[in-house]
């Protein structure tokens, strides 16, 4: 986009919408028999977007470890799916925040700083 | 792939849930039917659930393709129980056999009220997936005010 600080925001938005898409699939098949939660390793898939300086378009899921398997083979923990949907909501409106002050300063540097 | 597919998934998550609940209420409303049109008693229907690729014909072929892709639900098929009917003795009844016994449907309203409400907190769920989801895209667009 505009600098490294906005290339770095995009890559960090692309990646939690891609979770938060994950977290929907989870919730629609909370009832799923045999369905296993899916997730992306978001730290490691954040550190390769920042190596790399772009997000991956299509990262690999995985499936998580650890949660409990219901008697149809299912392991969705509607909890865990809620708790990472308002977590992936704010993590989102932090990113939008800093990428709106940041363009904000872009205008301001247009426009002579009449615009501040 | 973007944020609106996520509200695919979670509208097929809504129509999966609602589908379920409408097979649930009809067991609950033929819990006494001794007659139907396929002759003998109501019999309980229960719905089977699978994940599948939402969106376009395209994408879906696309995703089908790789391998994890978020997938939404659908229902693959609505059972129905084969189980013998319950028998009541009730002689006067106009569906009773020789013996004097109706057959009745094997349906558990109480088992049923709790599945009810299983598929409207799941409905609740997926709703909120998608007012989560609508206000990121809101905040997408308020980026350039």
């Amino acid at each position: 986009m505009l600098d490294q600080l906005s290339n770095q925001l995009d890559s960090y938005l692309t990646l939690v919408s891609q979770r938060q898409k994950l977290v929907a699939s989870n919730i629609a098949n909370a009832d799923t028999p045999g369905y296993k939660t899916k997730d992306i390793d978001f730290e490691a898939q954040l550190h390769a977007a920042l190596q790399t300086g772009g997000a991956n378009p299509s990262p690999s899921a995985i499936t998580v470890p650890g949660l409990r398997v219901k008697n149809d083979g299912n392991n969705v923990d509607l909890d865990r799916e809620s708790r990472l949907l308002s977590e992936n909501a704010m993590r989102f409106n932090m990113a939008t925040q800093f990428l709106r002050a940041n363009l904000k300063d872009l205008h301001t540097a247009i426009s002579g700083g009449a615009g501040a | 792939m973007s944020l609106f597919d996520s509200i695919s998934v979670s509208a097929s998550g809504l129509t999966a849930q609602r589908q379920r609940a409408e097979v649930l209420v009809e067991n609950i409303a033929n819990a006494d039917t001794t007659r139907t049109a396929g002759g003998g008693p109501y019999r309980r229907k229960d719905v089977v659930f699978e994940s599948q690729s939402t969106g376009e014909p395209f994408s879906s072929v696309l995703q089908n393709q790789m391998d994890d892709q978020p997938k939404g639900v659908a229902i693959s098929q609505i059972v129905t129980d084969q189980s013998e009917p319950d028998k009541r003795y009730m002689p006067g009844h106009p569906d009773a056999d020789k013996d004097g016994y109706v057959a009745f449907p094997k349906v558990n309203p109480a088992e049923d009220m709790v599945d009810l409400m299983g598929a409207s907190r799941a409905y609740q769920a997926n709703v909120s997936a998608i007012s989560a989801v609508k206000d990121m895209i809101s905040r997408s667009m308020d980026l350039f005010h």
